[in-house]
């Protein structure tokens, strides 16, 4: 069965050439990078080659560059660094984050304020777009704030958010606060060098990007005093403990090098196939587009279908051969309720038949058509079976 | 024929699964995500879904989670919590299979195409003149025909029980033949909302605040001690009750929350022979069953069944009259009707009236 891959926001398609890049480093003697003799030099030489053009990819400093070993990796050691090093000199630490980061950033600020009293979390509302309300920002920040932590584009929807206005309000209001973004979702769509200029800490990954799982980074614009979460041999300077992986690491470059430099192409031919989708599933029965008016990736495609649940729609496009989600993707495989469509206000009887279609670099216009095709008679066939409960 | 097997991720199930698949069907299986709290127990945790995953991966068949906790929340655990804090004592294993398995995954089944649905559970469907009867699983000690008591032809005739006809030991066998990782997986026997090592009792509190109740003899006055958790005192339970100055037993005769009083009485004062029946919970899985039909009933997942006779006033009410007095059925309780004659068909159920 053909398979129409509508998932790239889960994980893209892996790269010939970053698998090419990353071989030499996957067999035989590869040394450690942190070694004195010529098999970790070779290793150390790929590694600061990768961290240069991870570094350039979103126009910092390669010494700001840590390596990890994915996007989760990289938020968690964002928040749980900064807010760790801000307590050893402050009676009180407050993170304030907006309420559609993904689990990530999430779940790092929740086990902190689970874990010490001393630590308190501020969650800032969206609008019904999905967009940051600033104004919420504003009341959120204080003297007291350690972090701010806002995602360049969400996962889910798409929606773009404004990281100027969130850095304007952090110089005004707590100019001693560490700025981050989690621009996972964004990597591939947005220039990531202006997109991103104003905030201190970046995350991003490879997978979403044609590289490897399990390789990401977090890179710092500034000196930011960071603690590790993980310490050890003192790797990444004193960041990020453990043998950095120098075949992860190149994969990572090799995947920036290649979306940077189609990104303009890709956005453009996406940008056609999102309007194309937008218009023919408005002429789907019961289907609406979310954050219709807010900026969105061009890569991103969320519906909601009135009366209708995601799990049956995924089953049938399944069968159909179309790969989809329903929300960002879990471990257990379940959909679960959207924490992003419950901070939108999006009504709970639109966000059980909530389903995302994401594109990529390889999506074509014959994967479109056909994905219009069978979403409307997987659609239409529901709803002759009477629409679930 | 296209089939959707409902797996828990037990060893039921999995061979449920893979019996079909060696029978040359179409076989999907399906996982219900049915509870996002904490568990340790029951059938459908995390590590329940990863174990079924896992074994339609070595079936080769296609496996989907379902997400069904909202319903769950509403039909089940709802209904549970606000049972308890009446007094009552729901069973929540059958308003899941009744109201989840066979009424919403049966829904979305056939919306999705498939030609039947099977499950792991020990009993059989009997196929008799153009009509489908739930009969008893041939392994009397593991029968879970109760829990489908409400059952009717419709679902009936859509479902298949594979390991029915099997003893719970050829189960395990034919799961180590098929090479099933879920081969020596201990059975399920907790309320899987419900963690084993906290209980019952600590579920509740999280949900109500519970009432410590009073214990006295209903005949002599005596005071019997008291109880922290009124709610989960279950009219017929002896646990929980002191023996009383004569050394005699008690056992729970009534409940009342709101005076706080829980009255016990000896066996013989508590036995009763007449069950009230909420007729509007009442279903027969076939043809309604006239007044004075006589039955055989069982009133929990594993209890001894008894020969009753049912009765109906023709209007609203319905009741059963046992043949030998036995200890009180909690209201809120399903009792499940089976016709006398072999085999034992189940032909219907109904909720045991409150006071």
């Amino acid at each position: 069965m053909t398979q129409y891959y509508f998932d790239h926001a889960a994980s893209a398609p892996r790269r010939d050439e970053v698998a090419d890049a990353m071989a030499p480093f996957q067999h035989g003697v590869v040394g450690n990078p942190s070694g004195t003799h010529r098999a970790a030099r070779d290793a150390r030489r790929a590694l600061e080659e990768a961290r240069d053009e991870v570094a350039s990819f979103v126009g910092a400093k390669p010494a700001g560059v840590i390596f990890t070993a994915g996007g989760t990796e990289s938020c968690h050691l964002a928040v749980t660094g900064v807010a760790s090093h801000h307590r050893r000199t402050h009676a009180t630490t407050t993170v304030v984050l907006s309420k559609v980061e993904h689990h990530a950033v999430l779940d790092a600020v929740g086990l902190l304020g689970r874990d010490h009293a001393d630590v308190a979390a501020r969650y800032v509302d969206v609008d019904a777009e999905g967009v940051l309300d600033l104004d919420s920002l504003r009341d959120a920040l204080g003297a007291d704030t350690a972090l701010v932590s806002v995602m360049t584009a969400n996962n889910e929807t798409g929606v773009v958010q404004p990281l100027d206005g969130v850095a304007s309000l952090v110089a005004e209001l707590s100019p001693g606060a560490v700025t981050h973004t989690d621009a996972v979702a964004a990597a591939p769509w947005l220039d990531l060098r202006d997109v991103t200029a104003p905030i201190d800490m970046v995350s991003i990954c490879a997978h979403k990007i044609g590289g490897p799982v399990n390789s990401g980074a977090l890179i710092l614009r500034r000196d930011v005093a960071l603690e590790a979460v993980v310490p050890g041999g003192g790797q990444e300077r004193g960041r990020r403990g453990g043998t950095v992986d120098v075949a992860a690491a190149v994969g990572l470059a090799c995947a920036v090098r290649l979306t940077a430099k189609e990104r303009d192409e890709v956005n453009e031919r996406v940008a056609r196939y999102q309007r194309q989708l937008c218009d023919g599933l408005a002429t789907i029965d019961g289907c609406s587009l979310t954050a219709p008016g807010a900026r969105r990736l061009a890569g991103t495609v969320h519906v909601t279908f009135e009366g209708l649940a995601s799990d049956e729609l995924l089953f049938l496009l399944d069968q159909g051969g179309v790969c989809a989600a329903a929300a960002s993707s879990c471990s257990s495989g379940a959909g679960v309720a959207s924490h992003v469509l419950d901070a939108m206000g999006v009504a709970p009887s639109r966000a059980r038949g909530a389903l995302r279609l994401s594109m990529g670099a390889e999506t074509s216009q014959d994967d479109v058509d056909a994905l219009l095709v069978i979403l409307t008679s997987v659609v239409s066939r529901l709803r002759a079976e009477g629409a679930a409960r | 024929m296209n089939v959707l097997v409902a797996m828990s991720g037990g060893v039921d199930s999995s061979v449920t699964a893979g019996l079909l698949v060696e029978q040359g069907h179409d076989v999907v299986g399906a996982t219900l995500k049915l509870w996002g709290g904490a568990s340790d127990s029951g059938c459908c945790s995390v590590g329940d879904v990863d174990d079924a995953r896992r074994v339609a991966q070595m079936l080769g068949i296609d496996h989907h989670v379902f997400n069904y906790t909202e319903e769950f929340e509403r039909r089940v655990v709802e209904p549970f919590v606000a049972g308890h804090a009446r007094g009552r004592s729901p069973n929540p294993c059958i308003e899941c299979n009744r109201h989840i398995k066979f009424d919403l995954l049966f829904e979305r089944a056939r919306r999705l195409g498939f030609d039947a649905v099977a499950t792991g559970h020990h009993a059989r469907v009997l196929a008799r003149g153009g009509q489908h009867f739930l009969v008893r699983g041939a392994d009397d000690a593991k029968d879970q025909s109760y829990v489908l008591g409400y059952l009717r032809e419709e679902q009936l005739a859509m479902l298949l029980l594979p390991i029915g006809t099997m003893q719970k030991s050829e189960v395990r066998a034919e799961a180590a033949r098929l090479g099933l990782r879920t081969w020596d997986k201990p059975d399920s026997q907790d309320v899987c909302f419900i963690e084993a090592s906290k209980g019952r009792e600590a579920f509740l509190r999280s949900r109500i605040a519970l009432t410590p109740a009073a214990i006295v003899d209903a005949t002599t006055g005596e005071s019997l001690g008291s109880t922290e958790v009124a709610e989960l005192m279950t009219v017929g339970q002896r646990r929980g009750v002191a023996p009383a100055r004569d050394g005699e037993r008690r056992y729970v005769a009534r409940v009342s929350i709101a005076e706080r009083r829980v009255e016990v009485g000896r066996l013989e004062e508590i036995v009763k022979s007449r069950i009230d029946l909420d007729g509007d919970s009442l279903s027969f899985s076939h043809e309604a069953l006239g007044d004075a039909t006589a039955v055989l009933i069982q009133c929990s997942a594993h209890g001894r069944t008894q020969a009753a006779t049912l009765h109906h006033d023709g209007a609203r009410k319905w009741w059963l009259t046992l043949a030998q007095p036995a200890r009180p059925v909690a209201a809120g309780q399903s009792v499940v009707l089976y016709r006398g004659d072999e085999p034992t068909i189940v032909a219907g159920a109904a909720i045991v009236l409150g006071r």
